[in-house]
């Protein structure tokens, strides 16, 4: 970061060899995170766009939880058709989940006949811009099923009059996404501030979204640093991670420096994967025994150690207070380097 | 459950039966519990939402009495109430000739209660007795609760739990553990109906300040108070602290029992001549005696806590240990009372009262009944403090700034009706929905005028120190403050060197152990966030458990120093290349508690 550009970061703001950066990081969250309320308010709108937001967003990106409560996908369109509505919607339909069970009205099983019949809801099957054969046909093709449509009834004809079974195969039917990505969930479109039309999904399933035509898939993103992660990979995920604790901590109008949550995002994701802070993230991988042990589980890390013959290197901080040395930071980072040759000679010159 | 009319009954909520007309059925319960037919403990309510009747005669239910109204009329009468004047008739008369009746909250539902008799309508069926019967018997102890936010009282209601007064008129033959007495108990200038009911003010816990809200010099900042030492001087919160102590002359197994007396000089245990220098002949200090902190008050001596075979001592003296009560650190008074008694087990018990005085001073706490309080911060000379062109000083200043936030603006009316009625040298009453907000100000406000006072109570102050007068106006009145027992004198503590704990050698906590601050996690990461590595050190170690431990080069295990051979030696191969090392001593017991349980530590030692 500090080899390239200036970065808008003047050379005097460096940190010096030495500085806790951690622990300055730590508190400059920990302390302005004390004022976060745990209940939020939201804004009275549409119900997929209510997200996680304060303390249990946070508590949800640092443990690296790998299902966010709310994930939302922002996906962006190619730059020929974002200011066209119609093909916006268009877009937007293909990725739009419609389950069976939002568009049928009412299901009649006939167990002597081997027979199910859907009656659809009108209203339904015209907003997701829909014909019943068009149902049909694909409740056929994804099922293989004998499907039938007359007006707003479907028929399927069971090979079977099990009764167990033709309850089985209703609740996959009302269960089948029969119009657009599984798991996308609602997908609403919205416009910004320069007028392009952009689509906003209430899921994670950006492996999919992104061979969608139309998706500008260079501007594809979700809340879900695990779905960018599977997608992209870790820088990506460790932008996401930084990102989304920026913009929780904005809502809040909590300012802390974005450098102190970028290190934070680069801790939990410098191995290649991305580990929560905490006993099974961060805590747990460190080095020493006595920190391991210090922080939680006592136990269970001493016999370890034990029985596998460790080293402790004494070279963290909790660690060398416990055993009562200088830590090795700040002041105590600097060590005195001398020649074996010159300490030979103040010893002898010591010992006459 | 069709039908129209069915409707279940419950007894104390179990189900009974059910009934053709719910409302006929009910109206004859009520009718024959106000003829006395039934007793009047039983309750009915009707449920008309879900059909449901529920009668409850159990106990445990919160009660409340109205006076019942009967087709638009109460039946409380103008006679009635001067035979009650005339106390002719009491409330139990009342009660049981269907005048008045308790409703428990379920009952309560079914009834339409108006607030006095010219409200009654057609669908009128109770009075409230009172506006103030809306709230309960706490609540109306205080001036104007329906004037302050509800979060307030619940304070109010604690502090006035701490509250110093007059606790009780037999205080000076108790021994209580701690008591406090205020010097001058005041009764309140504002008071309420409950309050005398309760007869508070026989037992009153406060005193009548002059307020005046107004800043000093910023020394009132977030609730602190600024206090006129003439005030002072003169009593206000002036109190009395009694402390008891007390001690049993035990017996033992094997004859022997402890004796209140002068511990001898060979006693074990001994503390010194001048320890005991308070106590008289009978081991016990004498009444108006002062006493210090480490001073012995109780003398007594105990068998030894080991049996020992007392051949060779020629039986001259039967040996003794020193088991005396001494007065804690930082305590300190004059002993007010001495008494002898006898347990029910036939051994002799002292108690002993130690009288101290407490004086107000920087740091004490102060609480008006309005969830108003603060600590004495400065205490001003007299000729320093604000005053009035009459030459009245306030004893208080209560900074404006706790006001508005709070929502109490009780305490704002207090002041103002404490004013009226310290002009007119009458008590104010101050019962909650009184008379409407409006007319009692208006009533204060003429008073206060009428003795020539601004009517809203803002007084030209003038400052003591320059002798000009403020630019604004200032606020003053009259308002009730208790004095809380929370005192500095109590609390202080100070320590540079003292006693460690033996198990870890870092020092003790909490002020009866005379204990050190803690230095705690995130004092620690503070240091660690300025990068101050010796100094934490410091702090860690060298100001707490550092020791000196020799650790073997060959093997890592912990040795010792032989000063017969005057040589280190490794208590594992009995080496004698060793190394001291300074460690923390919480570390070695560490090291010495995983060695118990069969695991082998080794130090590893490097240049």
């Amino acid at each position: 970061m500090a080899e390239s550009k200036n970065n808008g970061f003047d050379k005097k703001y460096r940190v010096h060899y030495g500085e806790p950066i951690g622990m300055l990081a730590a508190q400059s969250i920990g302390e302005p995170g004390t004022q976060m309320i745990l209940r939020t308010f939201h804004y009275a709108g549409i119900e997929a766009t209510i997200a996680t937001s304060g303390l249990p967003r946070i508590v949800e990106l640092v443990d690296a939880k790998k299902k966010p409560a709310t994930p939302i996908t922002q996906i962006y369109l190619e730059p020929g058709i974002k200011r066209n509505f119609e093909k916006v919607e268009a877009v937007a339909r293909k990725i739009n989940e419609v389950k069976m069970s939002s568009i049928v009205r009412r299901a009649i099983e006939n167990f002597s006949k081997g027979t199910i019949k859907l009656i659809l809801s009108k209203q339904a099957v015209e907003a997701a811009e829909m014909t019943p054969a068009q149902v049909a046909s694909k409740l056929a093709k994804a099922m293989d099923l004998e499907v039938k449509s007359q007006d707003y009834e479907v028929l399927i004809k069971l090979k079977t009059k099990n009764l167990k079974e033709v309850r089985n195969t209703t609740v996959k039917v009302m269960k089948k996404v029969i119009q657009g990505i599984e798991g996308a969930g609602k997908a609403l479109i919205q416009q910004d501030k320069n007028g392009d039309f952009y689509i906003i999904a209430a899921g994670n399933r950006i492996e999919d979204i992104i061979n969608v035509e139309g998706v500008d898939k260079s501007k594809l993103y979700t809340n879900d640093v695990f779905a960018m992660y599977r997608l992209f990979g870790v820088e990506a995920a460790r932008n996401t991670l930084a990102n989304e604790l920026m913009k929780t901590l904005d809502e809040q109008k909590i300012d802390v420096d974005r450098r102190h949550l970028l290190l934070v995002a680069d801790a939990m994701t410098y191995s290649g994967d991305i580990k929560g802070v905490g006993r099974h993230g961060l805590s747990g991988m460190k080095n020493s025994v006595f920190a391991r042990a210090a922080y939680e589980e006592t136990a269970k890390h001493l016999v370890n150690a034990a029985t596998f013959g460790e080293v402790d290197p004494m070279r963290g901080v909790t660690e060398n207070i416990l055993v009562g040395k200088q830590i090795p930071l700040g002041t105590g980072s600097v060590r005195l380097a001398i020649r074996k040759s010159e300490m030979k000679k103040i010893r002898t010159e010591k010992e006459e | 459950m069709e039908s129209k009319s069915n409707c279940y009954l419950y007894l104390n909520g179990k189900a009974i039966g059910y009934v053709e007309d719910p409302v006929k059925f009910v109206n004859e319960v009520r009718a024959a519990r106000r003829k006395g037919q039934i007793s009047g403990e039983v309750n009915i309510a009707y449920v008309e939402r879900i059909k449901e009747i529920r009668i409850n005669t159990d106990r445990g239910r919160l009660r409340k009495p109205y006076i019942i109204v009967e087709n638009g009329k109460s039946k409380l009468t103008h006679e009635m109430l001067e035979k009650l004047k005339k106390k002719e008739i009491n409330f139990g008369y009342l009660l049981r000739s269907g005048v008045l009746e308790y409703l428990d909250a379920e009952e309560e539902e079914n009834a339409f209660v108006a607030f006095s008799e010219d409200q009654i309508n057609e669908r009128t069926t109770h009075i409230e007795f009172d506006l103030s019967a809306l709230f309960g018997l706490t609540l109306n102890t205080l001036p104007f609760p329906e004037h302050n936010a509800l979060a307030r009282h619940a304070m109010s209601a604690n502090f006035i739990k701490q509250a110093e007064g007059l606790y009780a008129t037999n205080f000076n033959t108790r021994f209580d553990s701690r008591a406090y007495l205020l010097f001058y108990p005041q009764m309140p200038m504002v008071t309420t109906a409950a309050y005398e009911a309760v007869n508070l003010k026989s037992h009153a816990s406060g005193q009548n300040f002059v307020v005046a809200v107004s800043t000093y010099y910023g020394y009132n900042m977030a609730d602190a108070l600024v206090v006129n030492k003439a005030a002072i001087d003169r009593g206000v919160g002036r109190s009395v602290f009694y402390k008891s102590y007390v001690d049993e002359e035990r017996r033992y197994p094997g004859g022997q029992r402890d004796r209140f007396r002068m511990p001898s000089p060979v006693a074990e245990g001994y503390m010194g001549e001048h320890t005991y220098a308070k106590l008289s002949e009978d081991g016990i200090v004498e009444p108006e005696m002062a006493v210090e902190e480490g001073d012995a008050i109780i003398g007594k001596v105990a068998p030894p806590r080991f049996l020992e075979e007392n051949i060779g001592a020629g039986g001259l003296e039967e040996k003794t240990r020193d088991d005396s009560v001494m007065l804690k650190a930082g305590e300190n008074g004059v002993i007010d009372s001495v008494v002898f008694t006898e347990t029910t087990g036939a051994t002799r018990i002292v108690k002993v009262r130690v009288r101290s005085l407490r004086i107000p001073e920087k740091g004490d706490k102060f609480a008006s009944r309005h969830g108003q309080k603060g600590v004495l911060a400065l205490i001003v000379n007299q000729e320093d403090m604000p005053f009035t062109s009459d030459g009245i000083i306030p004893d208080l200043l209560l900074n404006p700034h706790s006001i508005p936030t709070r929502l109490t603006f009780g305490h704002l009316l207090e002041m103002i009706a404490g004013k009226a009625g310290a002009l007119s040298g009458k008590q104010v009453d101050g019962t909650s929905f009184g008379e409407s907000g409006k007319n009692r100000l208006e009533v204060y406000e003429k008073e206060i005028e009428a003795h020539g006072f601004d009517r809203h109570g803002d007084d030209t102050l003038y400052d003591g120190i320059t002798g000009r007068p403020f630019k604004a106006k200032i606020f003053t009145g009259v308002v009730y403050y208790n004095r809380l027992y929370h005192m500095v004198s109590n609390k202080i503590q100070v320590r540079s060197r003292g006693k460690v704990q033996i198990l870890t050698h870092q020092p003790t906590e909490g002020k009866a152990r005379q204990g050190a601050l803690r230095f705690g996690e995130m004092e620690r990461d503070a240091l660690i966030g300025h990068g101050a590595s010796l100094l934490l050190k410091e702090r860690m170690l060298d100001q707490s458990d550092k020791t000196t431990v020799l650790i073997c080069k060959e093997c890592g295990n912990m040795g010792y120093y032989d000063y017969i051979k005057r040589t280190p030696v490794c208590l594992l191969d009995g080496t004698t290349n060793l190394e001291e090392v300074e460690i923390s001593y919480a570390f070695k017991v560490l090291l010495d508690e995983i060695k118990s349980m069969h695991i082998m530590p080794r130090i590893r030692l490097s240049e």
